[in-house]
């Protein structure tokens, strides 16, 4: 169904990806999964920025910018959140936004692979997201689905008592649906 | 020794449920109480956490004791009809607390989107989704129903006190190990 929509993209419209597709939060969800005392739990990010450029004819070429405003972290538990705003994870007074650059994707099976560098409370780490692109039907969006697992250690969230992955896990499961359209 | 309960007193298996259940008890709202006043942090994570397992553990042992009970009637208490009444409903309530604690404390854990570990080996099922405001209510009805707890506890203690040692019946011997029958 990929390699169709792949073939329908890049014979019958090779205009429908090309180009700049946007999406925010109003059109795609950004969650997260880790495991806490034994138990895996699901959070996200409410309000974020996509943007990208992904011909299928030259993937090398395309780019993928996301933003996030990671004061919106949203974990259905207040108290959990004042945590994961605090100094000892997100640090958000200081490091309000999270960056995830990529230049350039490669096939990888039936998914494509976007090697690019995250930046988390300040930290720079190269992350592999993988994901899927439906190419849009007629004046429709299209979507893009994918994900990564992060080290959230690798980005110093969990300072102090935090730094032990005995209560708090180490891997931070990452999946993204969003539904992209042309600028302008 | 026999496993069951005789017409005078509570067999051994009657008595270890009972008294487990007390000792896991007292651990269970010091827990409770410690990891309550505790500040946001990894402490009062690992207390309360500790706290939903050994609740969990509860609960199961009370449906073992139910059963057991089922099994194994109890023997009747040497007391005058309105105490017996008395203590029926006293029990009874005392048991629908250790089914009513463990699962409003669950209830609130899924409403929270904490879900709930038993120490770390099997993560247990949300019977209702992610919700602040029913959160509130669950927390609310466990906080309410610990304090019941006390007050029945309570009277259950002050009275197999008071037919030990004011009525000299032997009542509290019927629940304690010991030869004599």
């Amino acid at each position: 169904m990929i390699l169709r929509a792949f073939l329908v993209a890049l014979f019958l419209s090779p205009t429908a990806l090309a180009g700049t597709l946007q999406a925010d939060q109003s059109a795609g969800r950004l969650e997260f999964s880790a495991i806490q005392a034994g138990a895996k739990f699901t959070g996200a990010f409410t309000r974020f920025r996509v943007a990208l450029d992904f011909d299928p004819a030259h993937p090398g070429q395309g780019r993928l910018d996301v933003t996030v405003d990671v004061t919106s972290i949203d974990t259905q538990d207040p108290e959990r959140d004042e945590v994961l705003r605090s100094a000892d994870f997100f640090w958000v007074e200081k490091h309000p936004q999270a960056v995830f650059r990529a230049a350039g994707f490669e096939r990888a099976g039936a998914r494509w692979r976007a090697a690019g560098e995250l930046t988390i409370r300040g930290v720079t780490q190269a992350v592999p997201v993988t994901f899927t692109l439906a190419p849009a039907a007629s004046d429709g969006p299209a979507v893009m689905q994918g994900g990564t697992t992060l080290s959230r250690l690798a980005f110093g969230l969990g300072q102090r008592d935090w730094a032990s992955t005995g209560w708090v896990g180490d891997a931070v499961d990452v999946r993204f649906e969003l539904e992209l359209r042309p600028t302008g | 020794m026999p496993a069951r309960n005789t017409s005078l007193r509570y067999g051994p298996v009657a008595q270890f449920l009972h008294w487990i259940i007390v000792l896991l008890l007292v651990i269970q709202v010091t827990l409770g109480t410690i990891a309550d006043a505790l500040p946001l942090g990894l402490e009062r994570l690992v207390m309360m956490s500790r706290h939903k397992s050994l609740g969990i553990t509860i609960l199961a042992i009370a449906l073992l004791r139910l059963g057991w009970r089922w099994f194994d009637a109890p023997p009747p208490p040497p007391m005058p009809r309105w105490q017996l009444l008395a203590a029926r409903c006293n029990h009874w309530a005392l048991y629908a607390l250790l089914f009513a604690l463990p699962l409003s404390g669950w209830l609130t854990s899924s409403a929270a989107n904490r879900p709930v570990s038993w120490w770390g080996l099997v993560q247990l099922p949300d019977f209702v989704a992610p919700d602040a405001a029913l959160k509130e209510v669950f927390e609310e009805t466990h906080e309410l129903l610990v304090n019941v707890l006390y007050a029945l506890v309570a009277l259950h203690v002050a009275a197999a006190l008071k037919h030990q040692f004011f009525d000299r019946d032997g009542l509290l011997l019927r629940m304690l190990p010991g030869t004599r029958e």
